[in-house]
């Protein structure tokens, strides 16, 4: 804006994300052959696969984190291409999987990062930006931790401080990649519950997940990833059959499913 | 807070204290211009105000410096040293003091040019090519480049070993009453990293909570590095040139401002970083040249007394 630069608009009609046939290479090596998705307002998209399959690949690719060697990425009808910095936070926050964790910074400060994308260069948080902050964490049900260390809380807070930051970038979209990855019941319970308030409220969330009784659980549809490719999407009932789950992971398995309880029933020891 | 009041009576020490004492009342009606005894203007105006404006400014640039690059690299360990500033600087100032002993007013240039170089040559190593802002990669190339000038300035000493005590004061680092000099000639090295660094402070908190984040804020985790690793180059060379090596300090100023205030966050540590080293090397520089008067020690040694037992001690409490 201060260089004057024609901005292009989002389309506020268009899915929030939109990817088509998205590849990523490293050197030669192609490690993301054809990935697509799309995410509407108001919807939770689990992207589900085997480790290596390439999930974390495709959403670091469709947030603008690693470049893409081919495809289309669009965010609310706008190119990834055509939309850097500040514009790129504007639209989408991705919270990484492993966070670092700095001693000697509160909550508070950690999320006033957060809000930074918001202010000019020197300038500092207005009472608005605040105001956000304050939103965030308790969005985030982090309200009375926001004088804390973040060394000193546990991996379920860090997770939820991670959410916090990214919500207030105040983006319409949140990637998060395995936030649940290494907690307990109790905090992966607490993530998915806030990861669906967020959605009720209009948000989109792309969840990278492994565990497939929770992306059917939370999830109003799924993307299935194998080999570095999407093979499948749809909603976790029509999708994560017992024929496709033998086919991607090798492994017998059936999903029970109903009113929001979910289980994997496997037959560990069998061999096929 | 108390980082200010420290600045203000160790500026006040430095420029009233020397072999010659000017109270403090004549010194004060020198800034501001009054009527004041010829031999204390002349003192205070010609000797002691521009070396106390060097220690203020050198020692600022040396906090800041230490402060930007423990923040880029995410290494507590990071120094001018690391991105090969240090070595470079010592070089460029050996070769004028060894080969060129004639010429010593090239002194400050050579050594600026040779710590600029030395960083460019890091930089380039370092943050081009698939990889590239790699920090262990980065650091390694600082000690490999640092190692390469340090082993060109043993060879220079070797060799010209007669003319090596004239190197021995730049060498430990010391400040000199010589006048406006050198600060009129590398002042722009100084401003330009000063005005570098302070844009760095955000996107340095951005990369606090990790590279991801910091992309997922819409910066690039990579030219951070590269701008706030060039502003803390560009500022320890223009140090080296006014004042020779004084490593110590952007090592330990800004683990100090931490301990002392407890925050990581750059908003608070790169300038309490700039206050505190400017307090301590005046300071320190003021000490180092009245304990015995007339005599001028060099200033670097009395840092590193001054500074290691508190920073020791600083460190026991903390952990």
């Amino acid at each position: 804006m201060a260089l004057g630069r024609n901005q292009v608009e989002f389309d506020r009609q268009a899915p929030l994300l939109e990817a088509e046939e998205v590849q990523v290479s490293i050197g030669k090596k192609q490690i993301l052959e054809s990935a697509s998705l799309t995410l509407e307002r108001g919807e939770l998209l689990a992207v589900v696969g085997p480790n290596g399959a390439g999930k974390s690949t495709f959403a670091r690719a469709f947030c603008g984190l690693r470049r893409p060697s081919g495809g289309e990425v669009r965010w609310m009808g706008v190119g990834l291409g055509e939309l850097r910095g500040r514009r790129l936070a504007e639209v989408r926050a991705y919270v990484p999987q492993r966070a670092q964790v700095p001693a000697g910074v509160s909550v508070q400060s950690a999320v006033n990062i957060g809000r930074s994308t918001h202010l000019k260069p020197l300038q500092g948080l207005s009472s608005e930006d605040r105001d956000v902050v304050a939103e965030s964490i308790s969005r985030a049900r982090m309200e009375g931790f926001e004088d804390r260390d973040l060394s000193t809380l546990s991996g379920g807070e860090m997770q939820r401080v991670q959410i916090a930051i990214a919500l207030a970038q105040g983006a319409p979209v949140l990637v998060a990649d395995e936030p649940t990855a290494q907690l307990d019941l109790g905090a992966t319970a607490a993530i998915s519950k806030m990861l669906r308030e967020l959605v009720s409220e209009g948000m989109g969330v792309v969840l990278i997940v492994h565990d497939l009784a929770l992306a059917a659980a939370v999830a109003d549809r799924v993307v299935v990833m194998s080999h570095g490719r999407t093979i499948a999407t749809g909603t976790p009932g029509s999708v994560l059959t017992s024929q496709l789950i033998s086919d991607v992971w090798g492994v017998e398995a059936e999903l029970v499913h109903r009113e929001g309880r979910s289980a994997l029933h496997v037959e560990w020891l069998e061999d096929h | 807070m108390a980082t200010l009041i420290a600045l203000l009576a160790a500026t006040c020490a430095s420029l009233a204290l020397g072999a010659v004492h000017v109270p403090l009342g004549d010194v004060i009606d020198t800034l501001l211009g009054k009527q004041v005894p010829e031999a204390s203007k002349q003192i205070v105006e010609v000797l002691r105000l521009p070396r106390t404006v060097e220690a203020i400014v050198v020692g600022a640039a040396l906090g800041v410096a230490g402060a930007c690059l423990q923040g880029a690299l995410n290494n507590p360990l990071a120094s001018p040293d690391v991105i090969g500033v240090t070595g470079g600087a010592g070089f460029g100032a050996m070769l004028i003091i060894l080969l060129y002993p004639s010429s010593l007013t090239l002194l400050p240039v050579s050594a600026l040019a040779f710590g600029l170089l030395a960083a460019f040559m890091v930089f380039l190593i370092g943050f081009t090519g698939r990889g590239g802002g790699n920090i262990t990669r980065i650091i390694l190339a600082g000690i490999a480049v640092a190692a390469l000038f340090s082993a060109g300035t043993a060879g220079l000493m070797s060799a010209y070993p007669d003319r090596v005590p004239n190197g021995i004061f730049f060498l430990v680092g010391g400040l000199t009453s010589t006048g406006w000099d050198t600060l009129e000639t590398v002042w722009p090295y100084f401003a330009v990293g000063f005005v570098l660094a302070a844009f760095m402070i955000r996107p340095l908190d951005k990369l606090m909570l990790g590279d991801d984040v910091a992309a997922s804020l819409g910066s690039r985790p990579r030219l951070i590095r590269l701008i706030a690793a060039l502003a803390a180059a560009v500022l320890a060379a223009a140090a080296a040139s006014v004042a020779g090596l004084l490593t110590f300090l952007g090592l330990v100023i800004p683990h100090l401002i931490r301990l002392l205030g407890g925050s990581k966050s750059h908003t608070f540590v790169i300038p309490v970083s700039a206050l505190a080293g400017a307090a301590l090397l005046t300071g320190a520089d003021t000490l180092a040249r009245t304990i015995a008067a007339p005599v001028e020690m060099p200033v670097g040694p009395f840092l590193v007394l001054l500074g290691v037992p508190l920073f020791l001690w600083l460190l026991r409490k903390a952990v």
